[in-house]
């Protein structure tokens, strides 16, 4: 590993060579196996649930490989950007980048299946295309300060569950008091700011090649202009020896994955998502427990202007584990399982600095997560990969609260 | 009708076939229904046929987009089977259009399946009546049925030459208005009304179901109006009862075809699956109200019987 700065406080203290084998990782190892059977066993019997289905089953088993590959590279969206922030290293906005391009190209192939014509004046089904208006600025704005304060964001904090983090569950708390605030903001700014704002979608206007090409372009141009930042470790491929079962194991379980690679499986997950159950997303369950909570208090309108009539992580008054639910418990349990492998699984002592902190980031976060419709994965990566110019408007406000909350020092609780 | 006619007769002889092919009981086989319901071997047997036409018609958006049943067009029920602006379902030419464009000509055999038991694709039967086309059947079970067989689905839109589809005549008849209604309410005209709604809706302890957004500020039914809900037409599967089984179950109501018929529910789609079974199961005379009980339930002044006394707004 060329910097053990890379990839923030998860990597911290992480073991870069193969331990010798103890007791202690033997049983770690077998705990790991213990989660990973469980997820693959608990996806069959949700196959054969009525009423839960396919859809629960493959909600699961994205989640497992999602909180895999978001551990094993780091993909963090808050580290990521700190890193280029604060230490000049774009290495990690590489696998944003791959992320991006992969899920454009396997949106644009899959969105061609489902609405052969684009400019039909329909939208395909279930893609995260939102509303742009100043709300969503405000949101992606608070959304970032949020990150910064909170020291990742819900998705982040979500597979960070999974390596012991001990702010995660305040962060995600905090998300859910957020989610409660974000609906009586939605209330009363949505007929004034969001009931007419556009619905910009960019195939409509350029065609699925149009869009694909463009959003292609532009990535490439910032992936060009942030090549003179990537650290020279990483610029060339040190020679290694030769790969034995060993070194796989070393590379796969310990090293941090090669961001273009993180990157372009998110995007493939991605894809894939959308293409069997719905886009990926993670704040879906989190705001639909708040909302459930709030309605049997009795607190909210039953129905929230509008709200229904968007694409985006729909929130739900709703008893049950939703699919997103299932994506969710598996993001964190693929996430474990991987950190226990590694040894990372590292509960640090709680400070009430820092749970008060991750709960305040996680007001912010839910707070603008609601009103975005979704958060980095939901909005900006779902977003973007379905040519939604939302989803870049949201990224561009994100990235300025997370410049504003680091300028301000927030993450340095 | 001579394609009719023709998916009658195979559909027959097929069945006839399965029951000699396979050894179990007589009785596991679906009885032979109507040329207006086919079974899904008939169907999967004819996908390439250029005169077959499948039409999907789901109540949840994006079911289609995810598979379908191979060479399907997608019919979307809020957008293309109604005018978006005012209440009304889709008007004879922009109907005319869709129809064309999905390569469905005088002579195609139109046959349509959706999710949820087949409730939209009835109500999709029904507008091809209502705009004179009859060449229109089932799938008996739908989508349900056809996932739970294992049968094939795909993701690849189809595309056809553009056919010569053209609403020569609209069957009015099959189309109850709130003052067609009112005058078998009020005992100016003859005829029986059936409310396919959930027993809570039907007694008005309940609005509405759960989570849905339509509703009539008033609870219970139309006066006079005998409950049967819809499941009651299908199986387990979700195939259609026999026919013998349907004409006791509505002959046991009192509803035995002697009167004429109004079907109705609460947005008025559901209650075509009904219609359906009525209409061309048992050869009744039946029309639906499409305005159904959030047309009627919100209309000022007309009579209302609600068993269960319960208030809008509260007691």
């Amino acid at each position: 590993m060329a910097r053990s700065s890379v990839g923030g406080s998860a990597v911290r203290g992480a073991a870069p060579a193969l331990p010798s084998v103890s007791r202690a990782s033997l049983l770690r190892a077998g705990l790991a196996l213990v989660i990973l059977s469980g997820i693959a066993v608990g996806a069959h019997a949700l196959h054969d649930t009525p009423g839960q289905g396919a859809r629960a089953s493959f909600s699961l088993l994205t989640g497992a490989a999602l909180g895999l590959v978001f551990a094993g590279g780091r993909f963090c969206f808050f580290c990521i950007l700190r890193d280029f922030f604060e230490d000049g290293s774009s290495r990690g906005v590489f696998a944003i980048l791959a992320a991006l391009a992969v899920g454009s190209v396997g949106y644009a192939v899959v969105f061609g299946a489902f609405l052969p014509n684009p400019m039909s004046g329909r939208l395909p089904p279930d893609a995260h295309i939102g509303p742009v208006s100043w709300v969503l600025v405000a949101a992606g704005a608070a959304f970032g300060v949020g990150m910064a304060l909170s020291g990742a964001c819900i998705s982040g904090h979500l597979y960070r569950l999974g390596e012991g983090s001990v702010r995660a569950p305040f962060a995600l708390l905090g998300t859910l008091v957020g989610f409660g605030a974000g609906f009586f903001t939605w209330q009363s700014v949505y007929l004034s700011a969001i009931a007419q704002a556009p619905v910009a979608w960019l195939p409509a206007a350029l065609g699925y090649g149009g869009a694909l090409a463009l959003t292609l372009a532009v990535l490439a141009a910032v992936g060009l202009l942030l090549l003179r930042y990537l650290p020279a470790a990483d610029a060339a491929r040190p020679a290694g020896d030769r790969l034995t079962p060993a070194a796989v194991y070393r590379l796969v379980v310990f090293q941090r994955w090669n961001p273009l690679v993180t990157g372009a499986l998110v995007g493939v997950i991605g894809t894939f998502a959308y293409f069997r159950v719905e886009p990926l997303g993670v704040t879906a369950q989190l705001g639909s427990l708040s909302r459930t909570i709030l309605d049997s208090a009795g607190l909210l309108a039953g129905r929230l202007n509008g709200l229904d009539g968007f694409a985006g992580c729909a929130t739900v008054v709703a008893q049950t584990i939703t699919e997103n639910g299932w994506l969710i418990g598996g993001l964190a349990l693929g996430s474990l399982s991987l950190s226990l492998l590694a040894g990372r699984f590292q509960p640090e002592r709680p400070t009430v600095r820092g749970s008060l902190t991750a709960l305040g980031g996680g007001v912010l976060m839910g707070w603008g997560a609601m009103l975005a419709l979704g958060c980095t994965v939901g909005t900006l990566l779902s977003g973007v990969s379905a040519f939604a110019v939302s989803g870049w408007v949201f990224g561009g406000a994100v990235l300025a609260g997370v410049w504003f909350g680091i300028r301000l020092g927030l993450h340095r609780w | 009708m001579s394609a009719l006619r023709k998916i009658a007769f195979t559909a027959l002889l097929l069945a006839a076939l399965g029951a000699l092919a396979a050894a179990a009981p007589a009785a596991a086989q679906p009885p032979a229904l109507e040329s207006v319901v086919v079974s899904a071997d008939w169907l999967e047997a004819r996908l390439d046929d250029p005169n077959v036409r499948v039409i999907e018609v789901s109540v949840i958006p994006g079911v289609f987009e995810r598979g379908h049943i191979p060479g399907a067009v997608n019919f979307v029920w809020h957008t293309d089977f109604v005018d978006t602006v005012r209440r009304d379902i889709v008007s004879a030419d922009r109907f005319e259009e869709l129809a064309r464009a999905a390569g469905i000509n005088q002579d195609t055999a139109v046959i349509l399946y959706g999710d949820h038991n087949n409730w939209f694709a009835a109500w999709g039967a029904w507008i091809f009546n209502l705009y004179g086309f009859n060449n229109v059947a089932l799938l008996d079970g739908g989508r349900v049925k056809w996932e739970a067989d294992g049968r094939a689905l795909s993701t690849r839109p189809a595309s056809y030459p553009t056919g010569n589809f053209t609403v020569t005549n609209t069957a009015a008849n099959l189309r109850a208005r709130l003052s067609d209604v009112l005058a078998v309410v009020e005992g100016g005209a003859p005829g029986t009304l059936v409310d396919i709604r959930s027993v809570a809706e039907y007694r008005g302890e309940i609005f509405a179901p759960e989570g849905v957004q339509e509703l009539a500020v008033r609870a219970g039914h139309i006066p006079g109006a005998i409950n049967v809900p819809w499941g009651q037409n299908v199986r387990e599967d979700g195939t259609f009862k026999s026919v013998d089984e349907l004409r006791q179950l509505y002959a046991d109501l009192g509803i035995d075809g002697s009167r004429p018929i109004i079907t109705y529910c609460r947005i008025g789609e559901r209650a075509a699956l009904t219609w359906f079974v009525l209409k061309h199961l048992l050869g009744y005379n039946v029309a639906l109200y499409d305005g159904s009980w959030t047309e009627y339930g919100n209309t000022v002044g007309v009579p209302i019987e609600n068993p269960a006394g319960t208030v809008w707004g509260g007691r």
